[in-house]
């Protein structure tokens, strides 16, 4: 038995992702359409050591926006999502959340202003919404997968909720911590990003200074969203976070009202597929909706897949190219530090902003797309996988250099960077469907055009496909995750696979 | 060919090893023996420390990689003698004639048949002659062995040790059993708290002798 | 430990706070208006700000402006009367007043009645000037400003399509939506793409402003005339701020004479307006399927 040599599962199913991926390439579009893109990636290199703070107080005005509304939207998401997880075993709660969930923060906000406008709201729903069905996912993993039997040695007769306070959450609770602190880093960027369908966010003003190539004030935001983000730990405290909950709202609030009728009309009017409220036949029914499929949803299905591939085996590359920039097996300190800066830079720029900013360089093709998912979320499995080998011990008389790269490190993390890679996978889908907004042809460009040609029937079906896209994804990513018995071992606090959950 | 002399050594902080003067010609097959925490370990990574360079070790745990095979496992102990290319392609499609010499060495130690399996699906003792197998195919002037057999069976922990016999000129073994060390050994390190309480040829020695150490 | 988390205390201080800031919002009756956002959009609010100064002068209440992110965008404030009054382009215009029951257009600039869309290309087009239509531009790319402008997207869309008999995707190499007239007129210039379309008042005003390098890029065709921007303002604006307020909006707009100001939008002067007037944008935007 066993003469002739055969590669593992993993192996096999790498190759195959890389063998769609470079098959995807034929129908991705990478051309570079700038005439001049090192011309202007100079001058953004450049605004760097001249950042613009000129406009103070506009910019303090944006970065208050996006703390309050990260903030409140984390925490309304995070009281929602612990009432969820407490009946996540209803399946309906379940389907539900998985479908909240796979629409992602800026549809929702692009459905949310045709409801409620420029209310606050809209931002506050934007991002809690999918929150609080990500957040009903993770604690109710959370609450399943914690040790239960300090419940089962309380009395019978104590009540559910005081058995609930005093023999769960005590040992649960640094769990919840530690995942909802995440979740407001990931709420912060969610938050500035809102900006750019007009919400007064960071991204508001980062947008429009990009728009006119102001780099100097692109970077004194930038500059400004990194230190926020580093120092994220320093100023979340326990005793903190009511002021800030308190004071969120006034920043938030403006003139603008909700109208019930707006509510009402929306749904009742404005996403009833046209020729079911103009009351036509079943044939123009038909018709209406083939032809939005054909022309919009298909060829909008294909490039987010086209994209998600090439991106998902670019991702993977650069994580394993990088994760050893921070590594003690590769790296002294000083060269590990350099590592860390350039992969916290890396990951705490959303996609959504490297995006566009390699979309101003290079034009609107698939290219700048795929190098800014690539890079942000080549930079976060690259951290945690950097992470998890600089925990292990090589034995004395460990091969150095590349001998080490290949026999030692690539095959004892291969079992974790791929059960990372396929978490990132629905990520990476939701994103590249989301970056058609910038004008790539994915599921975002035709759901963008809808909603600026006021079809907000057609935006909610084309959102509606997607989600199914992305919750389809997921479940593919389930399979193969266990198929090739794939888990993730770094704890990041509860020995669960929840700091890459999204 | 190794020479300490007044060497200490420390492990997790903690001072394990103190003045040991030791001195080990060529040819020489040394067993340390003592009780667990008696510096044994040490020790050996002390001598891996002073001379790294063509040195064999199978280490306690063994440091395999378990997502690697069998094959890969042992090839790994002649990294350095090759171009990083020729181990690259052989990661992918092993070379035939490296199969050929790891599958003679694999033979030995009775795992021929698991040559393409990964290590990760193999039983302790298994991986432990994985280990072994690495150090034969490195076959590096010296062999610095910790407890090579502690995870065998009798018959078969003769079997190894006489493969690690004959495949080194130059061995330091840790031992925990007494009849092993005597059988195999020619010299005898008697260590207890970290200080070398005993050094005679093991012609001179009788299991009785060796007991007063545990 | 538990203080750390929400409590539902807090969510309830959280609902009762943001819904007091709402409701003291109705109170004061301040008229808010906006506009397309079709030129630089980091001068939005030194642009119409001071319109809104104007505006709140002449007719002693208070106004305001929100800076709004896209064209879409200030129709659904205009719709969910979030906002009362917009300057809006004309087929933006069109799509509010099909959604805002007697809403009217009450003026428009002195340039709107004849408004056209100039074609521009890049030098290395060697697309040369023409008064036909420049057949030339198939294969080239084409970048739009906003997917919701009139001289930026409808008209040109319309212009072109006709004179091609085919559509836009498949005559261009590549189409695009600049956002904007002033990208659009940057992105040609660079190169980015070979040629697009813009608004003819925005590209005299960044012309005269020596925004423009005329060795790369330049007109090659103008289209024919269109009706264009006007100011819609809502039909139930008189039941709040009292009979006969849509007639003195409009009063105080045609009285806009400081040539600062007319300069924002820019025009040189404004003029009464209706709502026919811009039957021929809602009969385009009906053949190119942009209004069902």
């Amino acid at each position: 038995m066993n003469t002739v040599y055969r590669h593992s599962r993993a192996w096999n199913v790498s190759w195959l992702f890389v063998l769609i991926g470079v098959f995807s390439l034929v129908f991705a579009d990478l051309e570079v359409i700038s005439l001049e893109p090192w011309q202007e990636l100079k001058r953004l290199f450049l605004g760097l050591f001249s950042p613009d703070w000129t406009n103070a107080s506009e910019i303090a005005q944006a970065f208050l926006q996006t703390l309050s509304f990260a903030i409140l939207g984390v925490a309304g998401g995070s009281l929602a999502g612990f009432l969820l997880a407490l009946v996540f075993h209803w399946r309906l709660v379940r389907v539900s959340c998985a479908f909240i969930r796979a629409i992602h923060e800026l549809f929702w906000a692009l459905i949310f202003l045709q409801i409620f406008g420029l209310h606050p709201l809209t931002g506050l729903l934007a991002i809690g919404l999918p929150y609080a069905a990500t957040f009903a996912k993770i604690y109710a993993e959370i609450l399943e997968e914690g040790d239960k039997s300090a419940l089962q040695a309380i009395g019978h007769n104590v009540s559910t909720i005081s058995s609930f306070f005093y023999a769960r959450l005590p040992d649960l609770w640094a769990h919840f911590k530690t995942y909802t602190l995440y979740r407001l880093e990931c709420g912060l960027r969610s938050s500035a990003i809102l900006g750019f369908v007009g919400l007064p966010t960071l991204g508001y003003s980062l947008s429009s200074a990009f728009m006119e190539g102001h780099y100097s004030v692109v970077w004194a935001l930038l500059l400004l969203f990194y230190l926020l983000i580093a120092s994220i730990r320093y100023w979340v405290r326990p005793a903190l976070l009511p002021v800030y909950i308190i004071a969120a709202p006034f920043i938030i609030a403006n003139d603008s009202q909700i109208s019930f009728e707006n509510v009402a009309r929306f749904f009742t009017e404005d996403i009833i597929p046209a020729p079911i409220r103009n009351g036509e036949t079943l044939a123009e029914t038909w018709h209406w909706f083939s032809d939005l499929f054909m022309t919009q949803a298909l060829p909008g299905i294909a490039n987010t897949l086209v994209l998600t591939q090439i991106a998902l085996v670019v991702t993977g590359a650069l994580a394993l190219i990088m994760f050893p920039l921070i590594s003690r097996h590769f790296f002294q300190r000083t060269g590990r530090g350099i590592g860390h800066l350039l992969l916290v830079v890396m990951r705490s720029t959303p996609e959504y902003i490297l995006a566009y900013i390699f979309l101003q360089l290079w034009g609107p093709s698939m290219l700048p797309a795929i190098a800014a998912l690539a890079l942000h979320n080549g930079a976060i499995i690259g951290h945690l996988i950097g992470r998890y080998s600089t925990e292990m011990t090589l034995r004395l008389d460990a091969a150095v250099g590349l001998n080490r790269y290949f026999y030692e490190m690539v095959p004892r993390l291969y079992g974790q960077f791929l059960a990372f890679l396929f978490y990132r996978w629905e990520i990476i889908l939701r994103e590249s469907a989301i970056l058609g907004i910038l004008g790539i042809a994915t599921l975002g460009f035709y759901i963008d055009s809808s909603i600026q040609e006021l079809y907000f029937d057609k935006a909610m079906i084309l959102i509606v496909i997607t989600a199914l896209l992305n919750v389809g994804v997921d479940a593919l990513s389930r399979y193969l995750r266990a198929r090739l018995r794939l888990r993730t071992s770094v704890d990041c606090g509860a020995g669960n696979d929840y700091c890459t959950a999204k | 060919m190794i020479q300490l002399q007044a060497e200490t050594a420390s492990y997790r902080g903690v001072k394990t090893l103190h003045d040991i003067d030791l001195h080990i010609t060529k040819g020489e097959k040394l067993a340390l023996v003592g009780q667990s925490g008696s510096g044994k370990s040490t020790l050996i990574k002390l001598i891996y420390d002073r001379y790294p360079v063509d040195t064999s070790l199978v280490p306690q745990d063994y440091g395999l990689v378990q997502h690697l095979s069998v094959y890969h496992n042992t090839y790994i102990g002649r990294l350095d003698q090759f171009s990083t290319w020729y181990n690259l392609v052989n990661l992918i499609r092993p070379w035939p004639d490296q199969v050929n010499k790891v599958r003679a060495i694999l033979t030995g130690l009775q795992l021929e048949e698991h040559i393409f399996r990964p290590v990760g699906e193999l039983s302790g003792g298994q991986k432990q002659r994985v280990a072994v197998a690495r150090s034969l195919f490195q076959k590096g002037q010296l062999l610095l062995a910790d407890e090579p057999v502690s995870s065998v069976d009798e018959q078969q922990s003769k079997e190894v040790l006489k493969q690690l016999m004959d495949g080194f000129s130059t061995i330091v073994l840790a031992l925990h059993d007494i009849q092993l060390a005597l059988a195999f050994c020619d010299r005898i390190i008697g260590l207890e708290n970290g200080r070398i309480v005993l050094d005679r040829p093991s012609k001179s020695l009788s299991t009785q002798d060796l007991l007063s150490l545990y | 430990m538990f203080k750390t988390k929400i409590t539902p205390i807090h969510l309830f201080l959280f609902l009762v706070l943001l819904f007091s800031a709402s409701a003291q919002a109705v109170s004061d009756k301040t008229l808010v208006f906006s506009a397309i956002p079709d030129q630089d959009e980091t001068r939005l609010k030194e642009r119409f700000g001071d319109i809104a100064t104007y505006l709140s002068n002449k007719l002693g209440i208070p106004v305001k402006y929100v800076p709004v992110k896209s064209y879409a965008a200030v129709v659904t404030a205009f719709r969910n009367n979030q906002v009362q009054l917009a300057w809006f382009g004309g087929l933006s215009g069109v799509q509010a007043r099909l959604r805002v029951k007697d809403s009217q257009a009450i003026a428009q600039g002195v340039e709107d009645t004849t408004f056209r869309t100039y074609i521009i290309a890049n030098h290395s087009t060697g697309l040369k000037a023409s008064d036909d239509f420049p057949t030339g531009i198939a294969g080239k790319t084409f970048t739009f400003g906003s997917k919701g402008s009139t001289s930026g997207r409808l008209m040109p869309q319309y212009y072109i399509e006709q004179a091609m008999h085919k559509k836009v995707n498949d005559i261009f190499k590549r189409v695009g939506f600049s956002g904007n007239h002033s990208k659009t007129i940057s992105l040609v210039q660079s190169g980015a793409y070979e040629v697009g379309a813009v608004n003819f008042k925005v590209w005299e005003k960044e012309l005269k402003a020596g925004k423009i390098d005329t060795s790369k890029v330049s007109v090659i065709w103008k289209t024919p005339t269109y009706p264009d921007y006007q100011w819609t303002i809502r039909g139930d604006v008189d039941k709040v701020w009292g009979k006969g307020f849509s007639d003195k909006v409009k009063a105080a707009l045609l009285d806009l004479k400081d040539p600062d100001l007319l300069e924002r939008f820019p025009r040189s002067a404004f003029i009464s307006a209706k709502n026919s007037d811009y039957q021929p944008i809602l009969d385009t935007a009906k053949k190119i399927g942009l209004i069902d």
